[in-house]
């Protein structure tokens, strides 16, 4: 059974992949492109060398977090899109943390930058997990508005308060200076962002399937009635599960400012976010499929560039692929449980 | 400068009625889409790419009218995407509009890339302040005609919803759909009927964006307002014609900023503009409540469960 | 399911028609009916086998048989919600094709669903024309009111148009049902179930004035019930199905109260309920003190309700649907806040958290296991485990889940309720209905119960079922556990309650004991107070 279900998992997910991939493939045919062409491209400037697998393989590292944030809730029933403002918060209290504890020890400060990236996201989306229990605020549509919130502080610290005129091609943040700085996983050009979110992913599969909080989770988000007759601690489990996603997500920001860039800008809002909800989607909310998935997308992310240059293609190609894959995966929802070959015969 | 605090307040009320038009379209689509029983949340993005598509028409055609209709077109094309993925069994309509935001704003920004330097023409208007002589006041009382056109589409929708033929049924579909079924009604054609025309509207809301204000097309157009929108429908209670002064509400609350700034008040500029974001969470967490259903949301309605 | 949802023109309706139109023809005379070998399989059960009727114009035909007998299948396949695998229909000679409830609308055939039609948000009169065929592109309201004005003279009830349907008590809505039928013109009206909602009196009214107007030979009525007193009161003929086929019927006034029990059920006897061995404890075990709550409106649903209940007693709380049943039990259950009172057991205050439950013994039988008690995603294993996934052997440390120990537990409960399933792991929504409900039963009764809320437990389920269920209730109640009882079905608590009391618009207005209870005082609480 359990097999039967990942295998149907897996089948859908491909389906879905292969469908959007084909409309994609029309899509760049009609600018007049050979679209196996595009296709090979795509797979070289995502996995083709040694070079690209590890730009994908970094790429992929925010995402499997970001991913988290949507993941997470969604097992407790909630459709939570507030990883890229989780994420964007979660890099302003890095660089926070960071300036003021300038002249700390690396591994101390480091780990208090993440414990602060942690929490701001953890909060920020835990808030509308808190409102989404105690005043039924609709959690889809309240953490969408703090993504724009999160960006519009940011915007506001970055141009203002926390201003470092020393760059002046565009507004950014004081840096937290290189001593802060992790490095790239030896021998890899990796950062060490990728062993955060595997770590995430693993440790939120242990939670999910094997301790009673998870089942807990999982009966809420099955059917909310049911698990207040089982007389579970309804608001403890959304208020926790948000403020884990969201701290995965604020985590992604900290590595994105301890690993990539070192100071906070526009450029924390890349849509990360975003991408991650398409990746919880395709995983189907489970947190070891969220790993592979996000290197899935990494790629696609990773090979935008390449795309660009070999064939003139606007980079938000990709964007169009991911919004393709996106609908895709929903439609294909639609076959969970038709096929009566990954189902048990019933007596 | 001259006019000072009245100045402020003068640019905030007519950039009330410039701002308000695109939360004026995207909210009655989306309120006639509700009305039916479905979510489309993808609105964002159907506003994004109709005001790339509207922007891209007028520049190669000429006729900014023509951008209109095509911008319409291509946000009806969406919503009919919404609508027939939604008709599939186990497919949640809240989660297909993010997908469609996505999409949306994706392919915008993929097929609109030639378009951002080129200058496109603009939407006319009409020159209510022809009789003053101070600008600001000129400035204010440029009425343009999407905006006349939905302040009467609001009232219409309202009446239409209570008295015409599809009116009750889309209310029908929306409020109990075993009911609709026994009267022998498709209640997945009807819904993605509902989800067309309000991506219709949508997408001429965005279209006012990039043909008329600010009248430019780029990347960062929108950031949110049809987002907002729909969270404005709930404030609404689901009714065009509030709908029409609760977009003037947010329209001033973006228009503040701005407003602001032009009287040299340059201080938290970027707060400022997150104001109505503020406002939109503000509002939304007073109209919810634990304890009972939103009220006046239509029964089959996802979000109002 | 799928020919519900593929049915229908896709879209708006077309022009208006040429025949009729809304206002209710009441004088034309209805259309003789007949069925002839009708048959309709789900799968593996042949829900109805060959069933014949006549539906003579200007009688009140009753189709009279217990839960599961085919009754509501033979009239949707007759409507055209079901496609029949077999089986003819004759009107007025013609043999006619229904496969959409429309083409049975366009013959003059109406039916009443047991789950109200009517759109809750909008008033009467916009429900009354919402089914025209003819419905203009703009209604012009002067019109139609002139129009409900006339009708409404000719009508025997009163009912205020104006009002939102979602206002009107439960015995409104049925008169405004059936007023929708005749306003559309229909002259043959199927009543599904009609009075489970509705006071015997309220009942007594409503099929009294269907009678008055068949024998006016203004239309034909047909109810489909379980209840003999309807049909011996009521009904000019019946036809009484058993197992999805026809056993017996003919002219009511020809046949005996004895032969109708004889052919509904059969061979099969209803188990007396075990008498109580456990006496009567003297301390309540389940206390309520003016609880007041809320519906999912925000209005008052349940009024300062104060009641105890002993252990080794069954009270039961007896009610026509919609009167703050629900509320109360979701207050029990833990699924609804309530505004104020409390809840006491044993003695001391009951929060309803999961420690007290389980320190307490307090389980909940509720209806509709699958929206309110189950997860369909799960697997049985699971779903048999919400109680206690976080006690040992299921747990270890306290926090580990063991799948090994949850698939033990499974396989004997499976067992021991004779659970219909491929496996501990099947998925519950691979389980049919009876299952599903033997699944929460079997998780809700195989624990240390101190306390038991039962609400419609036997609902939708056919004999045999019943009598198992109703006989475990029983059990647990001589065990020596405090059970509420809350049934819509009176036969159901004069059977097994040791104390009625009965709700009405969420207050309790009557109490008695079982020696003493009436059927006629206690139907007329639950119409007022």
């Amino acid at each position: 059974m359990r097999i039967g279900a990942w295998a149907e998992t897996a089948a859908i997910s491909a389906a879905a992949l292969l469908s959007s991939l084909a409309l994609f493939g029309v899509f760049v045919a009609l600018r007049g492109l050979d679209p196996l062409e595009v296709y090979a491209t795509l797979f070289h400037g995502a996995f083709g060398t040694r070079f690209s697998l590890e730009h994908t393989l970094t790429q992929s590292a925010p995402l499997m977090l970001t991913a988290l944030c949507t993941a997470l809730p969604a097992r407790a029933g909630l459709l939570v899109i507030g990883g890229e403002g989780a994420l964007v918060i979660g890099g302003v209290m890095t660089v926070l943390v960071g300036v003021s504890l300038a002249g700390a020890p690396a591994p101390l400060a480091i780990a208090a930058m993440c414990a602060a990236g942690a929490l701001g996201g953890g909060l920020w989306v835990g808030a509308a997990g808190a409102l989404r229990h105690w005043r039924g605020v609709n959690e889809t549509i309240s953490t969408l508005l703090l993504n724009y919130i999160a960006i519009a502080v940011m915007n506001h610290l970055v141009t203002g308060p926390i201003r470092d005129f020393a760059q002046v091609l565009k507004p950014a943040s004081w840096p937290i200076g290189p001593a802060f700085m992790i490095g790239e996983m030896p021998g890899t050009s990796i950062h060490w962002g990728l062993a955060f979110g595997v770590a995430a992913c693993l440790g939120t599969w242990v939670l999910m399937r094997h301790t009673t909080f998870g089942f807990a989770v999982d009966i809420l988000g099955g059917n909310a009635r049911a698990a207040r007759m089982a007389g579970l601690p309804i608001g403890v489990l959304i208020l926790v599960t948000s403020i884990l996603g969201g701290a995965a997500a604020g985590l992604a920001g900290a590595i994105e400012i301890i690993a990539v860039h070192g100071f906070a800008s526009a450029s924390l809002a890349v849509g990360y976010g975003y991408t991650g909800i398409l990746v919880a989607f395709l995983a189907r909310q489970n947190p070891l499929a969220v790993i592979v998935v996000a290197i899935l997308l990494g790629g696609i992310s990773a090979s935008g560039g390449l795309l660009q240059r070999r064939f003139g293609l606007p980079d938000a190609a990709t964007l169009v692929l991911q919004g393709l894959l996106f609908v895709a995966v929903l439609a294909a929802n639609t076959l969970a449980g038709r096929f009566r070959i990954f189902r048990p015969r019933t007596a | 400068m001259e006019l000072g605090w009245w100045g402020v307040l003068i640019a905030v009320a007519g950039g009330a009625a410039r701002v308000s038009v695109p939360y004026l379209f995207v909210s009655l689509g989306e309120t006639l889409t509700e009305r039916s029983g479905r979510v489309n949340l993808g609105l964002e993005g159907t506003l994004v790419l109709g005001a790339m598509s509207g922007y891209g028409i007028a520049y190669l055609s000429g006729s900014p009218w023509l951008g209109v209709l095509v911008a319409g077109s291509v946000g009806a094309g969406l919503g009919l995407v919404h609508g027939l993925v939604c008709n599939l069994p186990r497919v949640n309509d809240i989660a297909v509009g993010i997908a469609l935001f996505l999409l949306g704003t994706g392919l915008a920004f993929y097929l609109g890339k030639p378009f951002i330097q080129p200058v496109a023409p603009r939407l006319p208007h009409l020159e209510l302040g022809a009789w003053s002589a101070s600008p600001p006041v000129r400035a204010a009382l440029e009425i343009n005609a999407l905006f006349v056109a939905g302040a009467l589409l609001a009232p219409l929708l309202g009446w239409a919803l209570f008295n015409t033929r599809w009116g009750l049924i889309v209310r029908t579909v929306g409020d109990n759909a075993d009911a609709a079924r026994a009267l022998g009604y498709s209640v997945g054609w009807i819904r993605a009927a509902s989800t067309t025309a309000g991506g219709f509207l949508a997408g001429v809301g965005g279209s006012f964006l990039s043909l008329y204000y600010p009248g430019t097309w780029n990347e960062g157009l929108s950031s949110g307002q049809g987002l907002m929108a729909i969270a404005l429908v709930i404030f609404a209670r689901w009714s065009p014609l509030r709908c029409f002064w609760v977009s003037l509400l947010f329209g001033g609350a973006t228009a503040l900023g701005p407003a602001l700034q032009s009287v040299g008040i340059t201080a938290h500029y970027y707060l400022l503009n997150a104001a109505p974001y503020v406002l939109t969470l503000t509002l939304l967490i007073w109209s919810s409540s634990p304890r009972h259903l939103l009220v006046g949301a239509p029964s089959e309605l996802t979000i109002s469960r | 399911m799928s020919g519900r949802e593929n049915e229908g023109r896709h879209g708006f309706p077309g022009p208006p028609r040429a025949r009729g139109g809304w206002g209710g023809h009441i004088g034309a005379p209805p259309p003789n009916v007949e069925v002839v070998g009708m048959t309709k399989r789900f799968g593996d059960l042949a829900a109805l086998d060959a069933v014949s009727l006549r539906l003579r114009p200007g009688t009140f035909h009753a189709i009279l048989g217990e839960n599961g007998a085919g009754k509501s299948t033979l009239v949707k396949c007759l409507m055209g919600y079901h496609r029949a695998d077999a089986g003819r229909v004759l009107v007025d000679g013609t043999e006619r094709v229904i496969s959409n409830p429309r083409h049975a609308h366009e013959l003059g055939l109406g039916m009443v669903y047991q789950h109200f039609t009517l759109v809750p948000s909008m008033t009467g009169a916009e429900n009354l024309i919402l089914g025209a065929d003819d419905l203009p592109a703009i209604v012009r309201w002067d019109a139609v009111r002139a129009r409900l004005e006339a009708f409404q003279a000719r009508i025997p009830f009163a009912i205020d148009f104006d009002r939102p349907v979602s206002t009107l008590a439960a015995g409104e809505k049925q008169k405004l049902e059936i007023l929708k039928q005749l306003f559309l013109g229909r002259r043959v009206i199927i009543l599904d179930e009609p009075t489970t909602v509705l006071t015997p009196d309220e009942a007594d009214q409503i099929l009294g004035v269907m009678r008055e107007m068949t024998r006016a030979g203004r239309l034909t009525a047909v109810i489909i019930t379980h209840k003999l007193r309807e049909v011996l009161a009521f009904a000019d003929e019946v036809t009484v199905l058993r197992a999805g086929r026809r056993v017996g019927g003919g002219p009511v006034r020809e046949l005996s109260r004895a032969e109708l029990v004889h052919m509904m059920i059969g061979a099969a006897r209803m188990p007396e309920p075990a008498p109580p061995t456990a006496p009567r404890r003297p301390a309540p075990a389940l206390e309520l003190h003016e609880l007041t709550a809320s519906n999912d409106k925000g209005l008052t649903a349940v009024r300062g309700v104060s009641l105890r209940v002993h252990g080794g007693e069954i009270v039961g709380v007896a009610g026509v649907s919609g009167n703050g049943q629900r509320e109360l039990v979701e207050v029990l259950a833990g699924q609804r806040e309530p505004d104020s009172g409390q809840i006491r057991i044993a003695g001391e205050g009951y929060g309803r958290t999961r420690a007290e439950m389980r320190r307490r013994g307090v389980f909940v039988l509720m209806e509709e296991p699958l929206r309110n008690a189950c997860v369909r995603g799960m697997s049985v294993a699971e779903n048999l485990a919400f109680r206690n996934f976080d006690e040992p052997p299921n747990a270890r440390g306290g926090w580990l889940v063991s799948r090994r120990a949850l698939r033990t537990q499974a396989r004997a409960l499976i067992e021991r309720f004779r659970i219909r399933a491929s496996g501990p792991d099947a998925p519950l929504e691979t389980l049919s209905g009876g299952n599903v409900q033997r699944t929460v039963l079997a998780r809700e009764l195989s624990g240390d119960v101190a306390v038991l809320v039962a609400q419609n437990p036997c609902a939708g389920l056919d004999i045999a079922a019943t009598a198992e269920i109703r006989s475990r209730i029983a059990g647990v109640r001589n065990a020596g556990a405090a059970v509420l009882l809350i049934s819509e079905d009176l036969d159901e608590l004069l059977e097994l309650a040791d104390r009625i009391v009965v709700m009405f618009e969420g207050r309790l207005v009557y109490e008695t004991s079982r020696a003493q209870a009436d059927l006629h005082t206690i139907g007329h609480y639950m119409a007022s107070h």
